[in-house]
């Protein structure tokens, strides 16, 4: 019985079935299964998805979507874990946002799904996020890593603006920053004291989990 | 008048009439069932009182349906944008057909490909080689995003439309980006020509305060508008291309009404840059043919409504060389977008999608819009043309053609002859030294380079203008912070301040 819906959650999120996945969340909690062990199951899945991805096999429209199944049944789970008081093994909590004055999304969304799928607890603020909304998310979700993208070279120096103002508020040296986006490189993450840059979202994720040392 | 291409045949059609009624019912259904977000508080009142439904705290704007039918009616389907130099006045609509150039962030080294910051002298020749080609009728707003060493960002581009009026006659467009066109419609005005305002969607459905701001300033300097769409089909807009035009339609109304709302009759074009997702890495999948059937479709159903489209999706490739690739993504969507009735085409100087631009590649272009310009004059048929009598006198061999003078006449007038293109023989080629297109066009290049003259230069009072322009520029954005103190001690360095 518990492992039909273990299997299931699995299969639902492979088929990027939002509704099975949510339900058989559902049905999880109401058969009492240990919470973490549904949370296992799930990231196994996604990690699966995201391996096919990485070797060409599926492509972004699937990715997208198993992540989607993934979130939908997210919340059941995580409400179930905080009730019974299970510790969860996150990742970590990323606030990522495409920065003030730049409305450029698709590469900002892949690097949220992919941090998502990998275990990473993740707020998406959108696009045109000025540095006061940052700080704002960072003390709200207790944020280990900030991921910020920038995609013209216009708007790259509000990144900059962003660490600025997080030292004035002595947050700097409590999350771990990572800058990316097409107008974005190695050189100008560094020179803004950003802690990592990659010009890829696999490449984000690796960054991320070096970043925590996880 | 700049001379564009007369399209002298009925544009392809790749949908039924009942198709181009589906896309137009299906666009009002979306502006009216869940219309967009306008984040600018200046346009909310505008579309309230024109009976709009607008919710002041969500930002979500409502059309009705006729409102929408009502604006479409009042745009002109053609009209004219004054330039400096009267040679270059243009004229949108009416089956003649333009040619511009994209934008790159940077140039690439033509040995290694590799993209790197263009210095303010490559800057400057790039545009002087779009000014000398003729078929380049006006400028897109760069064509770099500035040059190396040491301008702020924000200054970046109205510098650029200072170098691009100093260095060209003809007509530019003035980006919306954190005010900049307050300062570059200015510019323009002072040395006498008009500038596009550059109002941009943002996919799906959202409209950002600056790009809404374009609209008001169109309508207090009475200038022509060029809306630009740049949905990706699968990412930011349905990944049925049907959709996808409803999508951009829908997202391209509401800058509609509003000009035409500020304006009634207001001049403006539509433009096209809805490209494919690439589903591997999430970038546009420039140059494939989802970008020439999403063009050949819209340019129907706009032709419909008579605004004149500008298909900006057909310039840019995938390919980060200048290749077979490149020439076969470049040739197939822009003749495509032109057969099936575009007003305006965007090809020139692009290699990879919109990061890179080189003068070179800008040559290569002027053949592929020269020999689209002249298919889009079709054949003429007339007497003269038959040469029945003329077949009748040369007759069987021995007779030929060669030393007649209805060959000397109508040989220039049917072939086109590309400038860079390799139409040697073998031995001809080897005696030359092997030479591709690439030699070619680098041989134009100097030449341009070393003959062209801006036509005619500014005058004293203008150029003082654009300088006063500028100095003001430098100042509000010192105010505004976004020239900090070290990058003002550079910037000052090359200003000579
Ligand atoms: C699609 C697009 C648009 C769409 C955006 C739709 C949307 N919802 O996102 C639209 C049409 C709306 C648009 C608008 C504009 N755009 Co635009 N746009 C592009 C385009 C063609 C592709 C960008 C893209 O999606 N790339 C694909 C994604 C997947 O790449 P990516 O975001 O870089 O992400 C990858 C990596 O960088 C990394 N990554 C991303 N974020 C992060 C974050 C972290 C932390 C890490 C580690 C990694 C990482 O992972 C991703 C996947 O591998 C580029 C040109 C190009 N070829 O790149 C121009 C481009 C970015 N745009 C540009 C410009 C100028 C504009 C406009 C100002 C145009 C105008 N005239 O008004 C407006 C901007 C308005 C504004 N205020 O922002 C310029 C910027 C030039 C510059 N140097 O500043 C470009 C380069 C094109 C050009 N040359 O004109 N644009």
């Amino acid at each position: 019985m518990n492992n039909e819906i273990l299997e299931g959650l699995r299969k639902a999120i492979k088929e990027y079935d939002n509704e099975k996945a949510e339900n058989l969340a559902k049905r999880a909690v109401e058969e009492k299964l240990d919470p973490l062990r549904v949370l296992d199951a799930m990231t196994v899945a996604i990690r699966e998805v995201g391996d096919a991805f990485g070797r060409g096999d599926l492509w972004l429209p699937d990715l997208v979507g198993a992540a989607d199944a993934m979130q939908a049944a997210m919340p059941i789970i995580e409400e179930e874990i905080k009730r019974t008081g299970a510790k969860r093994e996150s990742l970590g909590t990323v606030v990522a946002g495409t920065v003030f004055g730049d409305i450029h999304s698709i590469g900002k969304t892949m690097v949220c799904t992919l941090l998502t799928a990998e275990g990473f607890k993740v707020h998406d603020l959108g696009v045109n996020i000025k540095a006061e909304e940052f700080l704002q998310a960072i003390r709200n979700y207790n944020a280990d890593i900030l991921a910020m993208s920038a995609l013209m070279t216009m708007t790259a120096p509000e990144q900059k603006k962003v660490i600025e103002q997080l030292k004035k508020e002595g947050l700097r040296d409590k999350i771990k920053i990572m800058v990316g986006g097409g107008a974005i490189t190695e050189e100008f993450a560094k020179e803004i004291g950003a802690d990592g840059y990659d010009p890829t979202a696999p490449g984000a994720v690796k960054l991320a989990r070096k970043l925590i040392g996880r | 008048m700049a001379k564009g291409f007369m399209r002298r045949f009925p544009p392809l059609k790749i949908l039924t009439d009942e198709q181009v009624e589906a896309i137009h019912r299906g666009t009002l259904d979306v502006l009216q069932e869940t219309g967009v977000l306008v984040y600018n508080e200046k346009a909310l009142s505008v579309f309230k009182k024109a009976g709009c439904d607008v919710d002041f705290e969500t930002k979500r704007v409502k059309f009705p349906p006729g409102l929408v039918e009502e604006c479409l009616r009042k745009c002109p389907s053609s009209f004219r944008v004054k330039a400096r130099n009267p040679k270059d006045d243009l004229l949108i609509g009416q089956d003649n057909v333009l040619f511009f150039n994209f934008p790159g962030t940077d140039t690439v080294d033509l040995d290694t490909w590799e993209p790197r910051p263009p210095t303010k002298k490559e800057h400057i020749d790039l545009i002087r080689v779009l000014d000398a080609l003729p078929n380049v009728h006006f400028l897109n707003a760069y064509p770099y995003f500035g040059f190396s060493g040491g301008i702020p960002e924000v200054m970046k581009e109205i510098e650029g439309v200072a170098l691009r009026i100093r260095n060209s006659t003809k007509v530019t467009i003035a980006i919306a980006n954190n005010d900049i066109d307050m300062f570059t419609i200015r510019m323009a005005r002072a040395a006498g020509s008009e500038i596009f305002a550059n109002p941009n969607t943002s996919s799906p459905l959202t409209c950002y305060t600056d790009q809404v701001n374009a609209c008001f300033l169109a309508a207090e300097y009475d200038l022509p508008s060029m809306i630009w769409d740049g949905a990706t089909s699968g990412g930011t807009a349905p990944a049925s291309l049907a959709g996808a035009v409803v999508l951009s339609n829908a997202e391209l109304m509401p800058y509609i009404v509003l000009l035409q709302l500020l304006k009634p009759g207001a001049r403006v074009a539509v433009a096209n840059l809805v490209l494919p997702q690439n589903m591997t890495n999430g970038a546009p999948a420039f140059g494939e043919i989802g970008v020439s059937l999403h063009n050949v479709a819209f340019n129907q159903v706009w032709r419909e409504y008579g605004v004149p489209t500008v298909s900006s999706s057909c310039g840019p490739t995938s390919s980060k060389r200048i290749d077979f690739q490149l020439g076969y993504q470049k040739m197939m969507p822009t003749l495509l977008s032109a057969l099936s009735g575009s007003s305006i085409l965007q090809l020139y100087s692009s290699i990879y999608g919109e990061i890179t631009a080189h003068p070179i590649q800008a040559i290569l272009d002027d053949d592929i819009a020269g020999m689209i310009g002249r298919f889009l004059e079709g054949l003429e048929v007339s007497d003269e043309s038959l040469a029945i009598d003329l077949i009748n006198e040369v007759g069987p061999i021995p007779g030929h053609y060669l030393g007649k003078k209805h060959t000397r006449k109508w040989w220039k007038k049917e072939q086109f002859v590309p400038k860079a293109a390799d139409r040697l023989t073998y031995p001809e080629w080897v005696k030359t030294g092997k030479k591709s297109c690439i030699d070619y066009a680098k041989e134009r290049m100097e030449e341009i380079l070393s003959t062209h003259k801006v036509d005619p230069p500014l005058t004293r009072s203008q150029e003082e203008e654009i300088e006063r322009i500028l100095k003001e520029a430098r100042e509000y954005y010192r105010k505004k912070g976004m020239i900090t103190d070290v990058e003002w001690e550079s910037y000052k360095k090359i200003i000579g301040g």
